[in-house]
């Protein structure tokens, strides 16, 4: 649940995915199983798929989604790369959540006191 | 925040809850504060479907009592965590210092599915994120 407001800002900086990313990408089962697996220590994807009935291709593209999002660092140690969860890169996404009523009914606060002053007074913030 | 699924919030607005309430059935005036698009059926069963960004929340109103009450259901399409009529918002409008409080309760998943909704990604997101603030990562 995004708000809206924050439209156009999330396009440049991988460094601060959108939250709509970080919600997107946690819409899996899957993909929060591996987070959570890598939440305290990185791991090759070797590693990783071993935990999933599921192609090394397909998990590969769960690490792509999840990168994308930011929430996955990748490093090289040797030929192999290992990923481990960005902690910071689900704070919009808390925030958003914890936001998102209290911003809206005070949208709703300010439409309904615009809307029933037609005369011009301020309404009061 | 609780760790039981359940957010709440309220705002006071200087107007009466009869001026306040199609505010939440009537879609131009949704519009007005939640989404960029609104189809609105305002009866028991119907849809209650508000585009908010490019998020689509769906779900059905449950109940209406105007101008006291309404409850509908919340969900995003193609979420497993929060599917379409997988929470619940309940909003009340009490008549207060000449104006309306609107309190807005978001709660999860019925009782019966609550074990599992404590695997939602609210819950999930205050465990990793609690987990890795414990962990300093090796320098």
């Amino acid at each position: 649940m995004p708000e809206p407001a924050h439209k156009a800002a999330s396009a440049a900086a991988p460094q601060a995915p959108s939250a709509d990313a970080v919600f997107k990408a946690l819409a899996d089962p899957h993909r929060r199983q591996i987070l959570r697996l890598v939440q305290l220590r990185a791991l090759p994807a070797g590693q990783i798929a071993a935990q999933f009935e599921m192609t090394q291709q397909g998990v590969s593209l769960h690490l792509t989604v999840l990168k994308k999002a930011g929430l996955l660092t990748e490093r090289r140690d040797g030929t192999r790369r290992l990923y481990q969860l960005r902690p910071e890169a689900l704070r919009p996404a808390r925030a958003v959540l914890d936001e998102f009523w209290p911003g809206a009914l005070a949208r709703l606060k300010q439409a309904v006191e615009i809307d029933h002053h037609p005369t011009g007074d301020d309404p009061r913030p | 925040m609780t760790t039981t699924g359940e957010l709440v919030a309220s705002v006071h607005i200087d107007a009466p809850p009869d001026t306040v309430y199609p505010y939440f059935t009537d879609a131009d005036l949704m519009v007005r504060w939640l989404g960029t698009t609104a189809t609105l059926d305002p009866t028991p069963g119907g849809v209650f479907a508000v585009d908010v960004d490019d998020t689509a929340a769906r779900g059905t109103y449950l109940s209406l009592n105007p101008p006291r009450s309404v409850v509908f259901t919340w969900g995003m399409p193609g979420s497993d965590t929060l599917p379409p009529g997988g929470t619940t918002v309940e909003v009340t409008l009490t008549p207060a210092d000449g104006g309306t409080l609107v309190t807005l309760v978001h709660r999860g998943l019925p009782a019966e599915h609550r074990r599992s909704h404590q695997e939602g990604w609210r819950t999930f997101l205050g465990n990793l994120t609690t987990a890795a603030a414990r962990s300093r990562p090796a320098s």
